[in-house]
């Protein structure tokens, strides 16, 4: 369960103090999807780091007994000079105890399909080794949540395609939030969404419901 | 399939993610690529000062050491000293260059700062050990009857480095140029804290304000506890402790204050 409580968050501008969303409350209980909508800047991935404790807003909170994936995606994440298995070991050993951390590494090792490049600086990676990298990494826990940011970072065509298949390989033990501009995909793959617009969240229930509002929105001011 | 991430309490979670972070920065300074200019720097660094002193002194001819060995003298001053400044500098752009860690919530400033500075702690204790069996190697006397006391003037540094270190965090994360100005300060304190001359040598006028400053305490128990001839009367480990308390607080408290602030987005 993830519960957001009255959460403001604003930042300074030249013009003014300017709104992301104003007193959003939602509560979404385990195992429910959600998708977040809104256009470039409208403050989805803030949101979304908000949601996984890892930014926070000015005033209400986010009450959660979950675990919470960090934003699969961001990039940011990875110490380039060092290999795919020192990186991987390093957020292995994060999230779970010591001795887990060996099968971990392994799990990732035999997903991503690196071969020797595993040994190798992430630097020297493509970003399809990139990105295999990152899904490998998330699929080795559980969490009962997954953030996913396509559109900041590395969102080109072959990590969405990832991404597709990591939700659908863990939608029936975990939730996901996801931050995308397929529309399809979020009809398809969240359960409930929050809109934002204008400095306002709005939640909706229901997702078809979103996107349409969504699509009256947006399309017109395209 | 995976068990999913098990609870922990959050000082297991504290302590996984400092130990982690150690790693990594282990990994990134001495990594395979790194591997050999990584090492050399690490002794090149203090052996380039004392190298540099060691000359100065022969030519200028004065015996600013009394005491004790010019090379021990020095080397027990330098890599304490190196030790408390990278820890203070690097601190000083931590939240900065670590925003991408904070992706991984269990992560915490601290950590960094923790984890960080005990890497300093324990490579510039190596680095100490290393030039002492050099000296001794060629010939120098080292007393061995004070190690309880020289290990304990290193820790309680250490302590006093991670407490600064907090405070330095919060300054640069607060305006990187009153951190810079910080920094140039505690550059001009590196010639007021008997590194490369005794506290013996200095007029009592001097003297006086030199030992407000904590880091010579603990300098000059170090030079006493691997030459005990060298006498330790100016100074006072009591008076550290009461120093790394206060500062240990203050890091503390402003650590406290701040750290929202500093997981905090402020624009884009």
């Amino acid at each position: 369960m993830i519960r957001l409580e009255s959460l403001t968050k604003s930042y300074m501008t030249k013009a003014g103090r300017h709104y992301l969303f104003k007193d959003l409350s939602l509560e979404l209980p385990t195992g429910r999807s959600i998708g977040l909508l809104g256009k470039n800047g409208a403050g989805k991935s803030t949101l979304l780091r908000i949601i996984g404790g890892i930014d926070h807003a000015d005033s209400g909170r986010v009450v959660s007994d979950s675990t919470i994936s960090w934003p699969v995606g961001l990039a940011g994440g990875f110490q380039g000079s060092l290999s795919g298995r020192q990186n991987v070991t390093f957020v292995s050993r994060l999230y779970v105890p010591e001795d887990q951390v060996a099968e971990k590494v392994k799990f990732v090792r035999e997903f991503a399909e690196l071969g020797k490049y595993f040994e190798m600086p992430v630097k020297s990676y493509s970003s399809g080794m990139k990105s295999r990298l990152t899904f490998g990494l998330s699929m080795a826990f559980d969490f009962d949540y997954y953030l996913i940011d396509e559109v900041s970072g590395v969102g080109d065509a072959a990590f969405r395609k990832k991404s597709a298949a990591l939700i659908e390989e863990k939608r029936k033990s975990s939730g996901f939030i996801l931050v995308t501009h397929n529309l399809k995909r979020l009809k398809e793959q969240c359960d409930a969404a929050v809109m934002l617009s204008d400095g306002k969240a709005t939640y909706f229930e229901d997702i078809a419901e979103a996107v349409e509002v969504y699509d009256s929105y947006a399309i017109p001011t395209k | 399939m995976q068990p999913s991430p098990k609870r922990r309490t959050s000082l297991q979670i504290q302590i996984a993610a400092v130990r982690a972070l150690f790693w990594r920065e282990v990994h990134t300074r001495f990594g395979a690529y790194n591997l050999r200019l990584g090492y050399l720097w690490v002794l090149l660094a203090p052996g380039m000062q004392v190298l540099f002193f060691l000359i100065l002194f022969s030519t200028i001819r004065i015996k600013v050491v009394p005491y004790m060995d010019a090379g021990l003298f020095l080397v027990s001053g330098i890599l304490p000293w190196m030790m408390f400044s990278s820890a203070a500098s690097r601190a000083m752009g931590a939240v900065e260059a670590n925003k991408g860690l904070f992706n991984y919530r269990p992560v915490m400033p601290i950590d960094s700062i923790i984890a960080r500075t005990t890497l300093e702690a324990l490579l510039s204790f190596n680095v100490f050990m290393f030039f002492l069996f050099f000296l001794w190697w060629f010939g120098t006397t080292i007393s061995i009857e004070h190690v309880p006391l020289m290990v304990l003037a290193w820790l309680l540094l250490w302590v006093f480095s991670i407490g600064f270190a907090l405070i330095m965090m919060v300054i640069g994360h607060w305006s990187a140029e009153v951190g810079r100005f910080i920094m140039i300060f505690i550059r001009i304190l590196y010639f007021a804290s008997g590194i490369m001359y005794s506290l013996h040598v200095l007029p009592p006028e001097a003297l006086k304000y030199v030992l407000w400053n904590p880091i010579p305490h603990v300098i000059e128990h170090i030079r006493h506890s691997v030459a005990p001839a060298y006498p330790v009367h100016h100074v006072s480990l009591e008076y550290f402790l009461q120093a790394l308390i206060v500062v240990l607080f203050l890091g503390l408290l402003l650590y406290r204050g701040n750290e929202r602030s500093m997981m905090t987005s402020k624009s884009r």
